[in-house]
């Protein structure tokens, strides 16, 4: 279906008949005629994964498809089998940690001490792992959590690098597993405990006007479980007899869970009021201490099936039990399955799930087949086989999503093997280039809003696109000015003029390798297959593929590194590179 | 082109050529539009507002405080350790006396702002101010007997409501955005009229028109594709041939929309930059704060200052800053905060002064919603109305607009000019619709459009809040 785009390069001899008559079936129904959507395809014969499908599946599940990666997947079997197979592979990986890279920066810091300037390790070992971590998949879960349950350096994290690795690796170990464990994980982790100010929230002192801190309490709710607005199964937002949606809970509910949320602080002190922060305990869950936890009765979400009506008054004073009460409680709610599960598909899949794939994802969220709820690893099985995801879009036009710009970035060096001399990614500033960086949020609301939509026929369909809030003409030049200097002067061929780059960041800029590139330079037709079938699978449009040629040979002959950037730019910096397809 | 929007072409021509302002109907195809409105749609003066937005919900009840003593004292009994000390307050006395004889003073970090609303009188406080649908009152917020603004008290519905001004109606434009459609879709060849130096916001997004985003610095060039060798204007015409196929992907479509406006646009402004801020780095005699924030005012001062070369006639811009969010550490970290903005705002009058174009430059914040009275121990959380700032030479400033009521926990409007609907979270007296339409319309909006931009603006008393000269 989606290469029904670019029919002039359907590259039929790549493409088995058999797994022709798959693409032609998912995008038949769905062709000019604008007509109905058409009935779900039928059953297809088995047949073989063709490059493009792999390079569209892998887009979805890694940090770029790679021909190496591609080939390997379709050597897994056919198209019922080689998907699945993949996926049981990499649920299986261990998750590659931060942690122990960012701990081992701490003893090479100038001194005096200046913590925050671990947080350069932290970007270093975040692209290390997204580049050439061989749990990929775990890595692009963790990556979409990081955008859902979000915590952010900007802020008072700054100073804790720790917590921030070790979040971020509380997420990667927890992407497959269960999502009430990582609730209570996310919860008691001391990054979102700071991030959140659930850490140091302390009881009611009617007194002093005092009651308890309501941000993690609404935030939890809104942003990472429920959502504000009661969902259908499918997503959709449920609606009141007037028309209007219904919302999930309102400020008393919120003002429950803000006193579940007291008596949290930094673990290993003697009391709530001398717990303070140390290298060691921001790496490890807060702690309760009862004294300042509140002991009244405390509303929660109403919902059928709810096994509470309220957390009863305890005394004495018991956070542990009241926070386990609190999170069953939200983890039940009937909107965390969809909630949850189309915000997945965003990020790894499609901007605009059609309800029904929600819906059959959500449900794998309800039951994953042994009657458990939450099963992470089920729902991102589910997310990325569904025929919906694999080529059987509803509507072309919507299928896929905008790339987030640090995948544009990851999946290049993926491709060419972007590397420093060091090992070290040394990427300064992330976020003032693509817009986004690791745990670079500059608030809970995540660097776009997954209800995004731009004027223009995006917001007139009712559509959405959440990376497109982040592409604007500053941003969208600045990671454009990027791939130039990465394509034309970082590279194993640089062309002659660019400006000297000191010795001393030498060896931790990233150069691409484009040595196989630099042997074609000759053939500009060659050389342009070559780059198309490295970074969009072999699909490439007829305007890209004449207008790269013709960069190159504009380009005197014997520039060799000049011809290869011509080409490797124009196509990395072009709208169908910039889309996840 | 259906038969409406022919009668709404024939319109606009028709006022258009008749000297007034132009207007622009329904969706007409974009590229009409814009030639059709930019032939027509020009001022023969220039305006600007500024929007400095200040994420995370400010504090404001810590920005402008009680100051006489009763008024002070219920506002320390219900802040207790968060609570500004009286005698650190700068002094401010609105023309318009309050209550009572109540007194007001500005946070101590906030000297600039002080001497612009008492020497310049060139500041105006706007106070409790927030979304409001229609007034309400407390009884009609607990029985929901009135519409209300969605989701109360959450950030991001707040900070769209702000923008967007629509109430419970779902909206993907805002207020700068609607003023844009209905002022005309350019007001100059050279750019649209919305420019955000922080980002995409709903608050510029029309239905017709679009903002162009810049960086905090101005717009970056396209590396290799600016220059005038052969090369590279073969390249940037190869480029140009790709970003304008017709691709068969909504995001790809997206994609390459905003590509080409950036390259369309950047050479252009920042070759107009490129006159004010030749010879010396900067055309103003002013020191810009070096934070985020003075480095994006300086830069539409900046563009302000290259007006002529732009060819703008009206302009809207967006700058923001955020932090204000202040769950934690609130005594800390505030002071700072209001310095900054102090310092900024003062910053860009003044540039506005030097370029003499303070009468026809305004500078107004925005921010979520304001802050609960009543402490979590060493923050506040989220709550409702509000103070916000309007600055510049058209300001009728030296004054407060609205109402700045008694900061009693368990506030009522009877007593204390404000409902607190619990913790100290206040029903605005004045709505962000107000605020929007008075801003309108000293900008230019004609009445005959108030409720495009602002469509509860009718629910009010009020149209104009009287702020704006």
């Amino acid at each position: 279906m989606r290469s029904k785009w670019y029919p002039s390069q359907w590259r039929l001899a790549l493409v088995a008949a058999a797994g022709f008559l798959i693409t032609a079936c998912g995008g038949g129904g769905s062709g000019d005629s604008g007509g109905s959507p058409p009935p779900p395809p039928p059953p297809p014969p088995p047949a073989g994964v063709t490059k493009a499908q792999a390079f569209s599946f892998l887009n979805d599940a890694t940090f770029g498809a790679t021909e190496a990666e591609a080939q390997r997947l379709q050597g897994l079997g056919d198209s019922t089998t080689a998907y699945a197979r993949w996926i049981d592979e990499q649920l299986q990986q261990p998750a590659s940690l931060q942690l122990p890279h960012v701990q081992a920066g701490y003893a090479a810091l100038p001194q005096p001490v200046q913590i925050a300037r671990l947080n350069a390790d932290r970007v270093d070992i975040w692209f290390r792992n997204a580049v050439n971590g061989p749990d990929q998949l775990r890595q692009r879960v963790a990556f979409a959590l990081s955008e859902i349950m979000v915590v952010s350096q900007q802020g008072a994290l700054n100073n804790r690098p720790y917590a921030l690795a070790d979040y971020y690796d509380l997420l990667a170990r927890g992407a497959f597993g269960n999502f009430r464990q990582l609730m209570e994980d996310v919860s008691l982790h001391p990054a979102m405990g700071v991030y959140l100010s659930m850490l140091g929230n302390q009881k009611p002192d009617p007194v002093r006007n005092i009651r308890p801190d309501e941000n993690y309490a609404r935030e939890l709710m809104q942003l990472f479980t429920v959502g504000l607005v009661e969902l259908n199964a499918d997503g959709t937002p449920r609606k009141d007899p007037q028309g209007q949606p219904i919302p999930t809970y309102d400020q008393s509910i919120i003002e429950g869970f803000a006193h579940v949320y007291t008596g949290w602080n930094w673990s290993g002190a003697a009391s709530f009021g001398q717990a303070r922060p140390s290298l060691q305990n921001q790496v490890l869950p807060m702690q309760a201490y009862a004294e300042q936890h509140d002991t009244g009765a405390k509303k929660v979400l109403s919902y059928t099936g709810a096994a509470l009506a309220e957390i009863p008054a305890r005394t004495p004073a018991d956070p542990a039990r009241d926070l386990d009460d609190a999170l069953d409680n939200i983890f039940n709610h009937p909107n965390v399955g969809p909630f949850i599960s189309k915000q997945l598909i965003q990020r790894l899949v499609t901007s605009n799930p059609s309800p029904a794939y929600v819906q059959r994802v959500a449900q794998v969220f309800g039951n994953d087949g042994t009657g458990r709820r939450g099963n992470l690893g089920a729902v991102v099985r589910a997310l990325l086989l569904d025929p919906e995801a694999r080529g059987a879009a509803p509507d072309a036009s919507t299928a896929g999503k905008l790339k987030e710009p640090l995948l544009r970035v990851t999946q290049l060096w993926r491709a060419y093997s972007g590397r420093s001399q060091s090992g070290r990614y040394n990427v300064q500033s992330p976020a003032e280039v693509a817009g986004q960086g690791p745990l670079l949020a500059a608030s809970v609301f995540n660097f776009f809003s997954p209800f995004y939509a731009p004027p223009g026929e995006i917001a007139e369909r009712g559509l959405v696109a959440p990376e497109t809030q982040i592409a604007t003409e500053y941003l969208s030049t600045q990671l454009t000015n990027y791939l130039f200097v990465q394509t034309f002067c970082y590279t194993s061929s640089p062309v002659t003029g660019c400006p000297t780059v000191r010795a001393a960041i030498r060896p931790d800029l990233v150069f691409i390798d484009v040595s196989a590139e630099a042997g074609l330079a000759g053939d500009s037709a060659e050389l342009v297959d070559r780059i198309a079938g490295k970074l969009l699978g072999g699909q490439i449009t007829s305007t890209l593929q004449a207008q790269a040629r013709a960069a190159v040979e504009r380009a005197p002959p014997d520039q060799t590194g000049l011809r290869v950037a011509e080409a490797l730019y124009l196509i990395a910096s072009s709208p169908e590179y910039a889309a996840q397809r | 082109m259906t038969r409406k929007e022919r009668a709404k072409r024939r319109q606009l021509l028709k006022i258009a050529a008749a000297g007034s302002v132009a207007y622009a109907f329904g969706r007409l195809p974009d590229a009409v539009y814009a030639q059709a409105l930019s032939t027509y749609a020009r001022f023969a003066d220039y305006k600007a507002l500024v929007c400095v937005f200040l994420f995370g919900g400010n504090d404001s009840w810590n920005m402008v405080v009680p100051r006489s003593d009763a008024e002070y004292q219920a506002y320390q009994l219900a802040r207790q350790n968060l609570a500004v000390s009286q005698a650190s307050l700068l002094p401010v006395t609105p023309l318009t006396p309050l209550p009572n004889g109540a007194q007001l003073g500005l946070h101590p970090s906030m000297p600039e702002i002080a001497a612009l609303f008492e020497q310049d009188g060139a500041c105006a406080v706007v106070a409790n101010i927030g979304p409001l649908i229609t007034s309400t009152t407390l009884a009609q917020y607990q029985a929901r007997s009135v519409p209300l603004p969605p989701q109360l008290f959450s950030h991001n519905d707040q900070q769209d409501q702000w923008h967007s001004l629509r109430g419970k109606a779902v909206s993907n434009t805002g207020w700068a955005g609607r003023i844009a459609d209905a002022l005309g879709a350019q007001t100059g060849p050279a750019l649209p009229l919305n420019v955000s130096l922080s980002g995409q916001t709903l608050y510029q997004a029309g239905a017709s028109t679009r903002p162009y985003v810049i960086g905090p610095d101005g717009p970056v060039d396209f590396f290799g594709l600016d220059g005038s060798d052969a090369l590279s204007v073969a390249r940037k015409g190869g480029f140009e041939s790709v970003l304008r196929a017709n691709y068969g992907t909504i995001y790809e479509r997206a994609f390459s929309g905003v590509q080409q406006r950036a390259l369309q646009s950047a050479q252009t402004v920042n070759a107009a930059l490129a006159t004010v801020r030749a010879p010396n780095p900067t055309p103003f005699a002013t020191v810009f704060p070096a934070s985020p924030l003075g480095t994006q005012l300086k830069t539409v001062a900046e563009m302000i200052a290259a007006r002529g070369t732009l060819e703008a006639s009206r302009q809207i811009f967006f700058v923001a800053t955020g932090g204000f969010d202040s769950h934690d550490d609130q005594v800390q970290d505030q002071p700072g905060l209001l310095a900054n903005v102090s310092a900024c705002l003062n910053a860009f009058y003044r540039a506005t002064v030097e370029m003499g174009v303070a009468q026809s430059v305004t500078a107004f914040t925005q921010s979520d919603f304001g802050r609960t009275l009543t402490s979590n121990g060493d923050g506040t959380d989220h709550a409702w109305g509000g103070v916000q700032l309007a600055v510049g030479g058209a300001v009728r400033g030296h004054d407060i607009y609205g109402s700045y009521p008694v900061l009693r926990l368990g506030a009522t409007q009877a007593a204390d000019g404000a409902d607190d609907v619990g913790g100290g979270r206040f029903i605005p007296t004045t709505s962000s619709d107000q605020y929007a339409a008075t801003l309108s319309r000293w900008f230019g909006v004609p009445d005959a459009d108030l409720a495009r931009v602002a469509p509860s603006i009718d629910n009010f008393p009020k149209r104009d809040l009287g702020f704006m000269g």
